[in-house]
């Protein structure tokens, strides 16, 4: 066998290789519900109930966020996150979280938000410019 | 629209509009000029085709400016009436940010691309001689593509591209839009992101999108080479044009992942988020390009190689380009652009280059000059053509990964990507690297064709166990043993590749110099891995705290790293080796800054080391976004970062209120109950955060504001109080007028306390003071976290001395191109 060919043969073993790693490393996407079935992580994708409450109080401990999210199935469950609460966290459309249920818990140990107002900018603020049309 | 608007400025947007189109009808005049000049008058020297072709370019290049120009005087003048303007920029925007303002949209972004993609050709119309027509065919028509990407025009109800021209009005759909008078209610634009209000962001985005399109010359003389079966010829070409790209390209990621150190809030120089990798595909399949196009050219093997690498780092240019802006990333990163109603036109750009590239392959596949005969395995073309694999195969991985999104929506899947997605791209990279780093070192000691065998291994192993030695000392000292053992591996092929590198540079000083280029290449790169190894995986966060009281049980048990701490204003906590303390604030709009005071005490007591930091806080919108300082020191930088602030920032106006509350009934809220001591002259008042000194009563005390008439009693207490170390001076007052009873309180904000002088008592010789105490809740803190990164210095050295190396190498491959 030529060597090229055998070199050949170790590059597609090796990029073989890196596919199922990447297969075998990935998690999946779900809701609340699978979250409870499994003890792997999981990435959820869902939004913020602004209507309950945030809990942050950086004088007890600066390190324990909760909230509770509702997931795309609709199913809602309190999330807490060892950090500090995100920049504009109240701000955002949508969450991405990762993490695993403990007890009733969902621990995130990620959280990524997506807020339209700082990527797309496309919000006319209404509001604000009713405020200046009063003033003139 | 029968409205007639009032105020709008609708000439430059006109004019741009016009430019924009007629930049387009440009390329595509020069696009089919040169093609036609490249076919039928290929025997012609003086063809007008190509003269055409020049001037359909020249053309595409002036509107290109005046597009430009016309972007600029929109947003400097401050038109909101364009949505561009009013997107991205406000009239409190310094200057400097109006230029970034400029690419700040997609729209921005596809002018730099086609301006410098301008520029090359010109350079390209300048000096390619024999092959200016087919290679100018091949850039004229990147301009077409890239021309539709901003057309903005709707062709049988399809908008073809997004134009930076577009009006307010059309962007958005409000009813306030109906009123002819709507400029009127628009004072301001929405203004710059502030995280992008940043030196770097006037410089990074123009040298990453000229490394982007610098890509297109070396896969224009590809493709002109396969087209016109000048199948050798081309590559010695291309060879300077690719360095130029990878060096430039590699500059400019590397001042993205230094603008993410210095001033965002990331915690580090890479994230692996999916934009940044995608940024850097075509980079590493560029570099695996260049060396295989320096192995064709010296030795005739590997010639599908190079050009397929070259035409697939076009293709990757456009990839990236779809996944940054088509909005696909929208689940996996934080800073991918929204679809902006391109996704498709996105596609069929990458579709076009893969399909241009895969039809030119395959219709001459049986004339490329590929050899027959193996390589030598002791040749340097052979290891170097395995190390050009590994990078692709590196990319790959990346790819693969970064992609996830994209599987999904092709296969409707559900996948996620892996959950400790750092640890898996750093484990797996870092295998990459370790072969890359170990080739890019003993290659040095093969030649060509054929080399000494026993000599070649002789030298290779005494330089691997040198490198070995250096490693095991690094990896003790720096903790890295600590870690995965490939990372230990990539360590010990970077320091294998500094040396054996080193070596060559030593010899290109003794006269062969030509070798000297990618000698500082490689070392720098191995530099760059060291740097990065350490500093990423020796990062330390010192500001661990586990005194939280974790609301729940089961909160509490988990070990998760807490790596945020709290430091109440003038309250010193003691952090890793320092002692850290937040001494005040110094506000200037937008900017907030936070003073934190670092001091490094030994084992004695002393203080060894002092400084102070200025993390930042910026406030725009009501959007509050943090930014980092740090403090250099040669070997390792102290990096902190405020995470949350009390109290909560302002908005504009709202401050003056606040300070001036007079309502004295409402501001005893803010403490807690007040203790009253009687004390005398001499006596001390101890508190929760240390001890108020009754130095002495003062008869000639002042209150402001107010006229003390000779009837009038007023007593001033002097007080001196300690808190935390440190001293302030406070005098409340006693004041009697008219028989009633007055008293004028003093506050100590620094300290927290609020003092009143509110009885005398002469029986006893006492007077009374009443402590206000802040609760702890009302004190002023903030949040922050704070990470030492070892040698990271390492990092941004070797990425200097790797840019130096790729300009050493243009220069020799230049030299030989006139050499022949």
């Amino acid at each position: 066998m030529k060597k090229s060919s055998i070199f050949g043969l170790v590059v597609i073993a090796i990029a073989i290789a890196v596919i199922i790693s990447v297969y075998s490393n990935t998690s999946t996407y779900g809701s609340f519900n699978d979250a409870e079935k499994t003890s792997s992580e999981l990435h959820i994708i869902g939004h913020l109930n602004k209507s309950k409450e945030l809990v942050y109080d950086a004088t007890k401990d600066a390190n324990y966020f909760a909230f509770y999210m509702k997931d795309n199935k609709g199913e809602e469950r309190k999330v807490v996150f060892t950090g500090t609460k995100p920049e504009d966290f109240e701000r955002s459309e949508q969450l991405v979280l990762t993490g695993n249920m403990v007890g009733s818990e969902f621990h995130a140990s990620k959280i990524l938000m997506k807020c339209p107002s700082k990527y797309t900018q496309d919000k006319l603020e209404v509001t604000e410019v009713k405020a200046k049309q009063a003033s003139l | 629209m029968d409205t007639v608007f009032k105020g709008e400025h609708l000439l430059p947007g006109h004019i741009g509009q016009f430019f924009i189109v007629l930049s387009f009808g440009a390329a595509l005049l020069s696009f089919i000029s040169y093609y036609f000049a490249t076919t039928d008058d290929a025997l012609k020297p003086n063809s007008s085709w190509h003269k055409l072709g020049r001037i359909g370019f020249y053309l595409n290049s002036l509107s290109i400016l005046g597009m430009g120009t016309c972007l600029f005087y929109v947003i400097y003048n401050h038109y909101f009436e364009y949505h561009y303007a009013w997107a991205y920029t406000s009239r409190s925007l310094p200057v400097y940010y109006i230029v970034s303002g400029f690419w700040n949209g997609q729209e921005g972004g596809f002018l730099l691309w086609t301006f410098w993609q301008a520029v090359l050709g010109n350079v390209l119309i300048w000096r390619a001689k024999s092959w200016e027509r087919p290679v100018m065919t091949v850039v004229a028509f990147s301009q077409v593509v890239l021309g539709t990407m901003v057309l903005g025009v709707e062709i049988f109800g399809i908008r073809i591209g997004s134009s930076p021209f577009l009006l307010l009005r059309n962007a958005l759909d409000y009813p306030i839009f109906s009123n002819a008078n709507y400029l009127s209610f628009i004072k301001d634009g929405q203004g710059m992101n502030p995280t992008l209000q940043n030196y770097w962001m006037v410089i990074h985005p123009p040298t990453l999108f000229l490394g982007f399109a610098s890509m297109v010359v070396p896969f224009a003389y590809a493709v002109a080479g396969l087209w016109q079966k000048r199948y050798k010829e081309w590559v010695a070409q291309a060879i300077p044009y690719a360095l130029f790209a990878c060096m430039i390209l590699g500059t400019g990621v590397i001042m993205g992942s230094f603008w993410a150190y210095e001033s965002l809030n990331f915690g580090g120089f890479w994230a692996w988020d999916p934009v940044e990798n995608a940024s850097i595909f075509p980079w590493i399949t560029m570099v695996a390009a260049v060396h295989v196009l320096i192995v064709y050219k010296n030795t005739g093997h590997s010639y599908f190689t190079a050009t397929f690498l070259v035409l697939i780092t076009f293709v990757m240019v456009w990839y990236t380009s779809f996944l940054s802006r088509s909005g696909i990333l929208g689940d996996t990163s934080v800073h991918s652009f929204t679809d902006n109603g391109m996704f498709w036109q996105l596609v069929l750009g990458v579709l076009i280059f893969l399909v241009l590239s895969v039809v030119l392959l395959v219709k001459r596949w049986k004339e490329l000059p590929i050899t027959k005969k193996d390589e030598e395995t002791y040749s340097r073309e052979f290891w170097m053509f395995v190390g050009s694999v590994f990078l692709g195969l590196s990319c790959f991985h990346l790819l693969v990964v970064t992609s996830v999104p994209v599987w999904n929506a092709m296969f409707g899947t559900k996948i996620a990507p892996p959950s400790d997605i750092i640890k898996h791209y750093n484990v797996i990279q870092s295998s990459f690297a370790f072969v890359v780093t170990l080739l890019t070192g003993f290659t040095q000691f093969l030649k060509y064709k054929k080399t000494d065998v026993t000599r070649f291994f002789l030298t290779t192993g005494i330089y691997l166990l040198f490198a070995a030695l250096i490693t095991a000392l690094i990896v003790y000292v720096t903790g890295i043993y600590k870690m995965n053992v490939v990372f230990i591996l990539v360590m010990w092929g970077s320091a294998y590749s500094v040396i054996a590198n080193g070596k060559v540079l030593a010899d290109a000083f003794k006269g062969k110099f030509k070798l000297a280029g990618s000698a500082v290449a490689h070392i720098g790169f191995g530099f760059l891995m060291i740097g990065a190894l350490i500093a990423a995986g020796t990062s330390k966060v010192i500001s661990i705290n586990n005194t939280g009281e974790g609301f729940s049980p089961e909160f509490a048990k988990e070990q998760n790293p807490r790596e945020n701490i709290l430091v109440y204003l003038n309250e010193p906590v003691k952090m890793g080796d320092y002692l850290v303390s937040y001494i005040g604030d110094s506000i200037s709009s937008p900017n907030h800054y936070f003073k934190v005071d670092y001091k490094k005490i030994g084992a004695d007591g002393k203080v060894e080391n002092e400084f102070v930091l200025k993390p930042k806080a910026l406030i725009s919108r009501g959007q509050m976004s943090a930014s980092p300082d740090t403090k250099h020191y040669l070997f390792h930088d102290m990096y902190t970062h405020i995470t949350m602030f009390y109290p909560a920032p302002l908005a504009d106006g709202e401050e003056a209120n606040n300070a001036g509350a007079h309502d004295e009934g409402n501001d005893d809220k803010n403490y807690d109950a007040p203790v009253s001591h009687e004390v005398a002259p001499g006596d001390t008042i101890r508190y929760r955060d240390g001890y108020i000194l009754v130095k002495g009563l003062n008869k000639e005390a002042k209150v402001e504001n107010i006229t003390v008439t000779a009837s009038d009693v007023v007593i001033g207490a002097n007080l001196e109080i300690v808190s935390h170390g440190k001293k302030y001076e406070s005098v409340p007052i006693y004041m009697i007028r008219n028989g009633n009873v007055f008293d004028f309180a003093r506050k100590v904000d620094d300290a927290g306390l609020k003092l009143r002088f509110s009885k005398v008592l002469p029986e006893k010789k006492k007077v009374e003071i009443m402590v206000y105490q802040q609760p702890e809740s009302k004190k002023k803190f903030i949040v922050m976290k704070a990470i030492q990164f070892p040698y990271i210095n390492f990092f941004w050295a070797g990425t200097i001395i790797m840019v130096i190396g790729f300009f050493l190498s243009i220069l020799r491959r230049k030299k030989e191109l006139k050499a022949v």
